[in-house]
């Protein structure tokens, strides 16, 4: 993916171009909002990420100007506010994704790289598969090999955005943020304990795992 | 000293309000006394008229009796006598006759016309020497050929109206004097009120958060803007305090975690092979996320308890707990405890969902926590007996001792035998902000009882919607 990082704090730039760099991806650089909405505006990025406060135009109006213009590039604020107000203001604004600062490089990536999977318009799918494991979204009906797996509603959505993402490590945050709109961290390991029962129902029975869990970072689920 | 307030005092809106009332009430005083003034004397003039017509009535009632004599014998009697009118009879061939007067001041009238007149006339004055006065009245031709004149003295009149006048301008003088000076003790009183409420502000603004301003009790708008000045200025006080109490508090959970990790990395730099140094390195990093975890947790309980966050909406408070149930049962199970959910419909409060879900899940893990294995947890969403929202969490471990609990819910207080849990000793605190937020309250109580003691209930009482 090329991702065009638009953020002033040189170190904090350097840090995040390193991680996606390390990750694979080519990661271009704009240290202030005129710069970062022009480069933006070339259309050859996959993925933007937008630092909220910038010199020049700060992140939002950089993003809504750049929505405006028809930019289609998903978009991840980076941001030391992290209130849901901040979060609502962020994906008024055109954003896909909000991601508060100080974060885990693993984070970054993994929702950087989630954001990325957006682009192709998937258009609305009714079917979602990954190694013999198929979902049917409009039945609500989840089949793994031909054989019928049971979920509970929860399950069912915590499946489809873990194959919605499939290949990808999604982190617990993500999970909680996406699958529970909940945007708070609970001390408990309640997302380890969900996704565990998950597997217990998608994996127990077959030779080959498919829902990994990824050290230190979350969980991939890969054929 | 006076003179230097004055302006200060002209400054005033209250002044100016004064202002614009009294000169309201001056004008209306005005055209009450100019209404009256007119009518007065009007009245007065008709009645003189009335007076004159009943002269010349009597007059040319004594003519048509007894003819010029008997008018020439009546004129001389009046004349002389002393009265309001003044006469002249003159006979066919213009000569006087009777009357106060030696000669008419207008040419004779033709035959059988009345002609009204108006004319000054030299008099003599009391004191000697003459002085010019002015007369009003009417001339009419005898049907003998005679002239009869009766007119009456204007400054008699005059004098009237000159006093009515005089009355009518002292009364306006008055109000005026009482509009103001009232104007003045009314802007005056309120002036200080607010100039009091502004050296209030002051002495805030200097640091003394503990000043209040003075209720006086007469439940006006001053009180009532004092009143709320004052609730202002108490909750400043709580945050100001709080926000200490905060950075102490930062200061002490902080500090050790941070000079632990200092001490680890120093130990990581003097580390003889590379693995012990990467695994000095990642303890570290978990020990910086705690930190930050702690960090982010006072900031939002600020945030919270600052009133700056949320949205609120009605929303049915069991929906909440429905999520909490669904996604803590597993976690009861998992650690060996029981779990239990039960609620009622329609609980319907103004809440912000995601702070009181936090709340809610900062009770659900510190029973989880604090609940020994085999021990059982409910969730409980119900209507109080005064109609108030309840959600309430209830455990069956040690629970907290009654004295405790008011300090339980004090920022980073952890009581003794939970130092050694991992948390940031902030999830009550931050129920409770949330609570306060809401207008609402958290009430700690026994819970159930049980091998590993009272057990503990919190709630969180919202009110309904």
């Amino acid at each position: 993916m090329r991702v065009l990082v638009i953020e002033d704090d040189a170190d904090a730039a350097a840090f995040v171009q390193r991680v996606l760099q390390e990750a694979g991806h080519d990661a271009d650089h704009a240290a202030d909002g005129d710069a970062g909405l022009n480069k933006a505006r070339t259309g050859e990025y996959d993925a933007l990420v937008v630092d909220r406060m910038l010199p020049q135009m700060d992140g939002l109006t950089l993003l809504k100007t750049y929505r405006d213009a028809g930019g289609r590039a998903p978009a991840l604020f980076l941001s030391a506010l992290g209130e849901v107000d901040h979060r609502v203001e962020g994906l008024q604004a055109g954003g896909d994704d909000y991601l508060v600062k100080p974060y885990a490089p693993s984070e970054l990536v993994a929702r950087v790289e989630a954001l990325g999977r957006r682009t192709p318009s998937d258009g609305p799918a009714t079917r979602l598969s990954a190694g013999g494991l198929e979902m049917d979204l409009l039945a609500r009906t989840v089949h793994r090999d031909g054989k019928k797996i049971d979920l509970q509603p929860r399950e069912f959505r915590l499946l489809e955005f873990l194959l919605r993402h499939a290949g990808q490590v999604v982190t617990r945050t993500m999970l909680l943020e996406k699958v529970w709109d909940y945007h708070f961290d609970p001390q408990t390991n309640v997302i380890d304990v969900h996704v565990s029962r998950l597997r217990g129902k998608i994996d127990k029975d077959f030779d080959r795992p498919l829902l990994h869990t990824v050290r230190g970072a979350g969980y991939r689920l890969e054929a | 000293m006076k003179l230097g307030r004055l302006p200060a005092l002209v400054r005033t809106t209250t002044f100016r309000l004064a202002l614009v009332h009294a000169s309201i009430f001056i004008l209306f005083t005005a055209s009450l006394l100019t209404y009256l003034y007119f009518e007065t004397t009007g009245r007065l003039d008709l009645q003189a008229e009335n007076e004159l017509n009943a002269e010349f009535q009597e007059l040319s009632t004594a003519y048509r009796s007894g003819g010029f004599d008997r008018l020439n014998q009546a004129v001389f009697e009046r004349s002389s006598a002393t009265g309001k009118f003044f006469y002249l009879l003159q006979d066919a061939d213009g000569r006087r006759a009777s009357g106060d007067f030696n000669m008419l001041p207008i040419s004779p009238p033709e035959s059988g016309q009345v002609v009204e007149v108006k004319f000054n006339y030299d008099a003599r004055a009391p004191g000697g020497g003459e002085a010019r006065r002015s007369a009003e009245g009417r001339v009419s031709r005898l049907s003998g050929g005679g002239v009869l004149m009766v007119a009456y003295d204007l400054a008699e009149l005059g004098e009237m109206n000159r006093r009515i006048l005089a009355v009518v301008v002292r009364s306006a003088l008055v109000g005026l004097g009482l509009s103001l000076i009232g104007g003045l003790v009314i802007s005056r009183s309120a002036a200080q009120r607010a100039e009091s409420l502004a050296r209030l502000t002051e002495d805030v603004m200097g640091g003394d958060l503990t000043r209040r301003a003075a209720v006086v009790g007469s439940g006006d708008e001053f009180d009532r803007l004092a009143i709320q000045i004052n609730a202002m200025l108490s909750k400043l006080e709580r945050l100001v305090v709080s926000s200490r109490s905060a950075g102490d508090a930062i200061a002490h959970d902080l500090r050790s975690p941070l000079t632990r990790l200092r001490n680890r990395l120093e130990g990581a730099l003097s580390e003889g092979t590379v693995e012990g140094a990467r695994d000095a390195l990642a303890r570290s990093i978990e020990e910086i996320d705690d930190v930050l975890g702690t960090f982010n947790a006072i900031l939002r309980l600020s945030r919270v308890q600052a009133g700056a966050t949320g949205s609120f909406r009605r929303l049915n408070a069991s929906g909440v707990t429905d999520e909490l149930a669904e996604l803590y049962q597993p976690v009861c199970e998992e650690v060996g405890l029981g779990f239990s959910y039960a609620y009622e419909p329609e609980l319907f409060v103004q809440a912000d969902r995601d702070l009181v879900a936090q709340a809610m899940a900062n009770l659900m893990d510190n029973a989880v926590k604090y609940t020994p294995e085999g021990g059982a947890i409910r969730l409980l969403a119900r209507r109080t007996p005064r109609g108030e929202v309840a959600l309430t969490v209830v455990d069956s471990g040690p629970g907290i001792p009654e004295a405790d609990r008011e300090r339980a819910v004090e920022r980073f207080a952890r009581l003794e035998q939970s130092r050694s849990k991992p948390g940031s000793g902030l999830g009550l605190s931050l129920a409770a902000a949330v609570a306060e937020a809401h207008h609402g309250r958290l009430e700690l109580a026994d819970g159930d009882a049980g091998p590993h003691g009272a057990g503990l209930s919190v709630s969180l009482v919202l009110p309904p919607a």
